[in-house]
């Protein structure tokens, strides 16, 4: 099964055609500022060099969030029309799980993260089990300030014996001094564990159930700061959002 | 006779708040026309929130697209370009459209063509009847006022532009004083038709040799006429408030644009954008364009309503006049808020 995998969550914008679960070939543009511009071409050169169409894809699969809410949508909006309009499979996988499955490590609490400033992460928690079907999520990812992140690892790994905690992704270094009073035996991820691969989604879609290209949408784990604003100001519950969207 | 082929133009607009798709058959007829509007939304804020707006566009995009081919009866194979507004406009907004139309492009092989909005909003007119050149056109809306010329269907050059808002803007900043809901034109023009010119607000730059205009200076007097008679409790009657606002712009902007025709003798008057559906402003034009003397006399062209506002049939029309040109882009195209056309030459002076 042939699967064609981006990621536009962050900096990094990384794409990747795999062989089910093998990674066939994966480009990255590191510190890329401008996925718009760039993510379609790159896909094109993979494409090229392998002798293949958008048609012979299988399934194409997409770093759904969190992340930058632009780059996001860029990379959800891409697969979307892909899958809509060539009638293939379409998975969104979570940022933070490919993250986490760059570490290999059993036994360890791998806590992925993307810097949301302020002291808060966009992170959620993951295992690696004996099945092999990647990391399994035991922390949901959401928006978390450093502090609650921290106290959520130290119970999980105390209710689940767990000695040895890695923590990938962006941002983490600076909480050192932070993670410490954890007093939990640490260490951060490398280079190259810290950015989103796109092979990895591929990798992971193995297991994913496809979704309905109509309904794949942006994992943001945030409301807007408007809505937020307007939901305290008026005590009115939100709606969900097809509702404030008509045609006409 | 030769057998022409029609041209079939799948296009897209997402710069705003309104997401659309539309098939236009070489470059005039309207096959099909979607448009997904988040103005409930945005309403809760009292204007548009741009990562809002991102938000809602990526909801649907895929589901007008199948829309709008179905409703035109095509399939992708009757397509022979796809189009898209690439700005300006809202960067996150214009982003869905861009990527969409451009992931579409690749998964059919279909040629893309990237589209000025504003472009998009002046050739609204060519849906309606066929545009001769060189024309003028006056381009309205919530983010722009400028007088265009122009030279061909792809070339086109401002005369004329606003030094701060727009004259949409200053409708929804005045309607939010007066409690109408944004967007606040249509009631603002329904109310102007109740009320008498009686504040006589302040015509900026009308009397200046230029095609430039400014609506902040008005907008500050209506405000302040407001506020101070609400000091002093002094109720002041919004339909003439309305009438004095709406004279003010109008004035403006008919006498900066018949004195551009005067110079330019334009075979084609347009009207464009979003404010180009107010019918004091369509009224005052066609009236001014009747009372020029007979040499000076030239079709005038005023776009259907529901084709004012933002759609992508308006892209569809312009994309056909670059397609017939060969102006086409590649998978590089990016958003460009900030888009502008070129200015006319004597104005670079
Ligand atoms: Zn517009």
């Amino acid at each position: 099964m042939k699967i064609l995998s981006m990621s536009t969550a962050t900096n990094n914008l990384s794409v990747a055609l795999n062989d089910g679960a093998k990674i066939i070939t994966e480009k990255n543009e590191f510190d890329q500022r401008n996925h718009s511009g760039h993510l379609d071409p790159l896909i094109d050169e993979i494409l090229k060099e392998n002798d293949l169409s958008l048609a012979e894809i299988d399934r194409f699969a997409v770093a759904i969030g969190p992340g930058s809410y632009t780059g996001l949508r860029i990379g959800v909006t891409t697969v979307k029309m892909f899958a809509s309009i060539l009638h293939k499979d379409v998975a969104g996988i979570s940022t933070l799980q490919a993250l986490a499955a760059s570490c290999a490590e059993k036994d360890t609490l791998i806590v992925a993260g993307i810097d949301a400033r302020n002291d808060n992460y966009f992170a959620g928690a993951y295992v690696n089990k004996e099945d092999d079907l990647g990391p399994e999520c035991v922390i949901p990812d959401g928006h978390y300030h450093i502090d609650t992140l921290l106290s959520a690892v130290a119970e999980y790994c105390a209710n689940n014996n767990l000695e040895n905690v890695i923590y990938v992704g962006t941002g983490f270094e600076k909480q050192k001094e932070a993670i410490k009073k954890t007093n939990i035996p640490f260490s951060f991820g490398t280079e190259k564990q810290n950015v989103v691969h796109g092979g990895l989604i591929g990798k992971l879609t193995l297991n994913a159930q496809p979704d309905d290209p109509d309904q794949l949408l942006p994992n943001y784990l945030r409301r807007t700061q408007a809505e937020i604003d307007w939901h305290k100001k008026t005590g009115e519950a939100y709606k969900p959002d097809s509702n404030y969207v008509e045609e006409v | 006779m030769v057998h022409k082929k029609d041209i079939r133009i799948l296009a897209f607009e997402s710069s705003c708040d309104e997401t659309s798709t539309s098939v236009v058959k070489n470059g005039r007829e309207v096959e099909s026309l979607i448009v997904a509007t988040q103005i409930k939304s945005h309403q809760r804020f009292g204007g548009v929130v741009p990562e809002v707006a991102s938000r809602h566009h990526i909801e649907v995009i895929t589901q007008i697209t199948k829309e709008a081919l179905s409703e035109a009866k095509v399939t992708w194979n009757d397509i022979d370009a796809i189009a898209v507004t690439y700005g300006p406009g809202l960067v996150g907004a214009l982003l869905i459209g861009v990527s969409a139309a451009k992931a579409a492009s690749m998964a059919t092989g279909i040629p893309l063509i990237g589209v000025d909005h504003i472009m998009g909003h002046i050739m609204a007119a060519q849906l309606k009847e066929e545009i001769t050149y060189p024309a003028l056109a006056l381009q309205v809306s919530g983010g722009h006022t400028e007088i265009v010329l122009l030279k061909d269907p792809t070339h086109f050059e401002i005369v004329g532009d606003t030094r701060d808002d727009a004259a949409g803007e200053a409708y929804d900043k005045i309607g939010r004083v007066l409690g109408v809901n944004y967007p606040a034109g249509k009631t603002i023009d329904e109310w102007a038709h109740q009320g008498k010119d009686t504040f006589d607000f302040p015509r900026a730059m009308i009397k200046e040799e230029d095609y430039d205009f400014s609506f902040s200076g008005l907008k500050s007097a209506f405000i302040n006429t407001y506020h101070h008679a609400e000091q002093i409790n002094q109720k002041l009657n919004k339909y003439d408030l309305a009438a004095s606002f709406q004279a003010a712009v109008i004035d403006v902007l008919a006498t900066k644009t018949i004195r551009a025709i005067k110079q330019y003798q334009p075979q084609t008057f347009i009207m464009g954008g979003g404010v180009a559906a107010n019918h004091g402003l369509r009224d005052r034009m066609n009236q001014e364009i009747k009372n020029l003397p007979q040499n000076m006399r030239l079709k005038v062209i005023l776009p259907e309503l529901k084709l004012c506002g933002d759609n992508a049939a308006m892209i569809g029309a312009a994309a056909y006049n670059l397609y017939q040109e060969g102006k086409f882009a590649d998978l590089t195209l990016d958003a460009d808020a900030s888009l502008e056309l070129p200015y006319a030459s004597e104005m670079l002076q």
